[in-house]
């Protein structure tokens, strides 16, 4: 129990600070809602590492924590849409027996770019938003696979060094 | 990578492609006026024919907001992305500039 709670704690922690180091590093593009999405790959470690129950334990603990300490209730409403829809879509692909890393990792991205943007067209009130979506969904996909790729790493080592959960 | 990730990137890849060739996704007419929305709450409208600067002044911060040759642009602000400022100048019905931290929106009408 006490290890369960040890992993949680680190997992968590790990991916508040990814969204707080991504949000130190100015973005490339100019468009609200691309970013690269570092925190992902610490929910994609614990998706495969610990399991489903605790990936959504750790992706929770981490939009609330956000939210208190950086973004306010606006923002957390558009990362529980982005975070439920990405989990939920990430849970299914790696169902899937072909997927890998990668592809459940872009699917994540895409789901969390469209999850995020129907939040805020209703939020904000402006339908205008939706004409951000095909240029959401191509950066998922960019972005998805560079996470998908450093997490694969990131797993291969975990599991060279024999750590279990 | 595996069979299952080729197929979900092309097949994701191939949507965008089509939603952005049909262009329901894209704006369309030139519009006339640049309207100004803190918080949802019309605060002012431009007309896109004169050129203009005015600044907005919210609880959180400011906004430079300017009309020149048919566009509408942020050129300034203090909020703490910036993403505002980098965003394209617009002119096309239903475009949009967005500072989410300030909640200001500009919109084409």
């Amino acid at each position: 129990m006490s290890r369960k709670v040890a992993f949680y704690g680190i997992f968590a922690a790990l991916a508040v600070l990814m969204g707080y180091v991504e949000a130190m590093v100015p973005s490339p593009v100019p468009i609200p809602g691309v970013k690269l999405g570092l925190a992902n790959v610490i929910v994609l470690i614990a998706l495969y590492f610990m399991g489903t129950g605790a990936a959504i334990g750790v992706n929770v603990i981490r939009v609330i924590i956000s939210a208190l300490l950086f973004n306010g209730f606006s923002g957390f409403l558009f990362s529980i849409a982005g975070a439920a829809l990405s989990m939920l879509v990430m849970y299914l692909a790696k169902k899937v027996r072909s997927s890998s890393v990668i592809g459940v990792s872009v699917l994540g991205g895409v789901a969390h770019n469209i999850g995020q943007i129907a939040v805020a067209a209703v939020v904000l009130q402006t339908p205008g938003l939706m004409y951000y979506l095909p240029t959401l969904l191509i950066s998922g996909i960019v972005t998805g696979i560079v996470i998908g790729i450093v997490a694969k790493y990131c797993l291969s080592h975990i599991e060279k060094s024999g750590l279990k959960y | 990578m595996k069979k299952f990730d080729i197929i979900i990137i092309a097949v994701i890849a191939a949507v965008a492609a089509v939603l952005y060739a049909s262009g329901i996704f894209s704006p369309k007419d030139e519009g006339t006026t640049a309207v100004v929305y803190i918080d949802k709450e019309e605060y002012a409208r431009l007309p896109l024919d004169e050129d203009n600067s005015i600044t907005v002044e919210t609880d959180e911060g400011y906004n430079v907001i300017e009309v020149k040759d048919g566009y509408a642009d942020c050129t300034d602000a203090d909020c703490r992305d910036g993403l505002c400022v980098d965003q394209k100048k617009i002119s096309r019905k239903d475009e949009t500039i967005i500072c989410l931290p300030h909640k200001v929106i500009i919109e084409i009408e």
